[in-house]
């Protein structure tokens, strides 16, 4: 029968001496080959000092596999350096790089919850569109009244409707002034009236009477 | 005590949750499935009606409510042959072209996670012997682990009642099973073709054993994930297969609620995901 | 009847699109990111995707791109975005989009562009 079966699998000798020390790691951040810079990513993991140079390195790599690696590794960090490094991706003209940071955000709610406030008044709009899209992973109540705020201040369209789509899901009676207000602030623009009326909806049914 | 009821409105909101978390969506003629579930669980959790428990649901910072709640929504059964498309993809479409693309006479190797008491990996080497001639021609190392080591002893027994042999043909019950009390025991030539082991996917010291396969069965394991358990088991899978290597996910489970690590592919008989190979 | 895929990772906004299309003899189905929306393509036939572009794990373009190099059904994609960023206009026809629009879009104008692509447009 040609089915083989050795021992537990052992690591092999090339993941025994694969370098563990952060000089080593920075340097194979830049090799040329994508499965070296991939596994320095990862490995950087235990070096709490490591965010700066994986922000550095994230946003020049092409690489889908490397910039995942240095993204899971920076959310395990989950340090400042981290959070600031990212947030300004969310600048980036890269559309693949600035998605795939919102995604890793999101993995990141405590720590992007101190500066959601100054996110959702940047001066771009595309920034408080990520920001809304990242309270969707935040996982406290206090995620109504930013998206109420937005909704009755901010001046974008796009970032309103942001907001808005994710008041349908999370929206209660609190909402209720603010979305009416929405409504007759872009009376012309028939998503924005079907989404807060699909909200105004559901706030309805939850008052149960 | 007050009847709890599940307005459209509610399932709609639920619907539209699950489906952006879990990617399964509720069609409107399962109201009766999820409604029944879902009282269920806002009465258990003492909530006062589904606004109560989905705000629960939506911001527990532990996931513990959703993951219930995953369970409860799916058939987590184990048996031998499930899902046996991916078995037909396997023998038919997966192994062809790795045989074809391989460069040295390397055993093909195959990864299994979780094994749970065995079924699926046994089911993997049965198909292999029966439908695939390519194992005339190549040596086939299968391996499948387990979290928990009840599991894994279970599965290195090979005993297995009625209920998990159903599905098998009976010519192949009776080829590779002997009758053993009340169940089935696995002739011994099939218990000893397989490796088990008892290791945590989460754990990324003990993953780095896990090197150069060629497909890995992850089926019905990441939709009782969270995002960021779902992202690493990804990256673990990624790290574990060669180039071009393949990973099955369950039925009514997809890459595009864990990675985008991997390209899809469609056979004819599943879609399956890709690690990229080396760029040309 | 003509088979609509939208791909929006909001649920209102496929809610939206949905509700335009139906009421206009379309069928529908969804998906939230790229890579659901290549699934399903694999499985069914599509006239026409309307995509777009920020989206997790695989975005708009990533989903073009991926869509134009596999052997498999290429329907005319709309694709959609915010207008911030000029150089997604640039990139979404680069990757292959028949036509760029910005958000939010007004049901005419959906229909309108949609129905031009579908060929059905009145004389």
């Amino acid at each position: 029968m040609p089915f083989i079966k050795k021992n537990n699998p052992t690591i092999d000798s090339y993941e025994h001496e694969h370098s563990r020390d952060l000089n080593e790691l920075a340097i194979q951040l830049a090799d040329g080959n994508p499965v070296i810079r991939r596994g320095a990513a990862l490995n950087l993991a235990q070096h709490q000092d490591a965010s700066e140079i994986l922000v550095d390195r994230l946003k020049q790599d092409n690489d889908t596999s490397v910039r995942d690696a240095i993204l899971t590794t920076l959310i395990s960090l989950g340090d400042s350096f981290a959070v600031i490094g990212l947030v300004e991706c969310l600048r980036s003209e890269d559309a693949a790089l600035r998605n795939e940071v919102v995604d890793a955000m999101k993995q990141l709610p405590e720590k992007v919850a101190p500066i959601m406030n100054s996110l959702l008044v940047d001066s771009n709009s595309d920034v408080r569109i990520f920001a809304v899209n990242i309270l969707e992973s935040l996982r406290h109540l206090q995620v109504e009244t930013w998206l109420d705020r937005v909704i009755e201040d901010d001046p974008h369209i796009n970032v309103c409707a942001t907001a808005v789509d994710l008041l349908g899901e999370v929206s209660t009676s609190t909402s209720r002034a603010a979305l009416i207000h929405l409504r007759s602030r872009f009376p012309d623009e028939p998503y924005i009236c079907f989404a807060v009326n699909l909200a105004l909806k559901r706030i309805g049914e939850d008052k149960g009477t | 005590m007050k009847k709890i009821i599940i307005s459209e409105d509610d399932f709609q909101k639920f619907r539209e949750f699950f489906y952006r978390k879990v990617g399964i969506s509720f069609e409107n003629d399962k109201r009766y499935f999820v409604d029944k579930r879902l009282i269920e669980r806002i009465e258990l959790t003492g909530a006062n009606d589904f606004s109560d428990y989905f705000i629960m649901l939506r911001f527990e910072a532990s996931g513990q409510e959703l993951q219930q709640l995953i369970n409860v929504m799916t058939i987590n059964e184990t048996y031998f042959f499930r899902e046996e498309y991916q078995f037909k993809c396997l023998v038919n479409s997966i192994l062809d072209e790795i045989t074809r693309n391989k460069k040295d006479t390397s055993p093909i190797r195959i990864w299994c996670v979780p094994s749970s008491s065995g079924e699926e990996a046994y089911s993997i080497a049965i198909y292999l012997l029966e439908h695939w001639p390519g194992m005339a021609k190549w040596d086939v190392e299968i391996i499948s682990s387990d979290i928990d080591s009840v599991m894994i002893e279970r599965a290195q027994r090979g005993h297995y009642s009625s209920r998990s042999v159903q599905y098998l043909p009976a010519t192949l019950l009776t080829k590779y099973f002997k009758p053993s009390g009340d169940g089935y025991q696995i002739c011994e030539d099939l218990r000893s073709s397989v490796e088990f082991t008892c290791v945590n996917l989460m754990d990324s010291v003990e993953m780095r054993a896990y090197r150069k396969f060629d497909v890995i069965f992850c089926r019905n394991l990441l939709i009782y994930f969270d995002d960021l358990s779902r992202r690493l088991a990804a990256e673990t899978f990624f790290d574990a297969l060669n180039p071009n290597g393949f990973v099955c996910l369950g039925y009514s489970e997809s890459m595009s609620r864990i990675s985008s690590l991997f390209r899809v592919r469609k056979f004819p008989e599943a879609i399956v995901y890709q690690k990229p190979g080396v760029d040309l | 009847m003509k088979r609509i895929l939208i791909v929006d990772d909001a649920a209102t906004v496929r809610l939206y699109y949905r509700t335009i299309l139906e009421s206009a003899n379309y069928s529908v189905e969804e998906a939230i990111n790229g890579i659901e929306a290549l699934e399903k393509i694999m499985w069914i036939s599509f006239d026409l995707c309307v995509v777009d572009i920020n989206m997790p794990k695989l975005d708009g373009f990533g989903f073009l791109k991926e869509l134009r190099r596999q052997a498999i059904d290429q329907p005319p994609v709309i694709m959609i975005s915010t207008e911030a960023q000029a150089s997604d206009r640039q990139q979404a026809y680069r990757v292959g989009a028949n036509l760029y629009l910005i958000k939010p879009v007004k049901p005419s104008e959906l229909l309108t562009h949609l129905r031009l692509l579908l060929g059905e447009a009145r004389a």
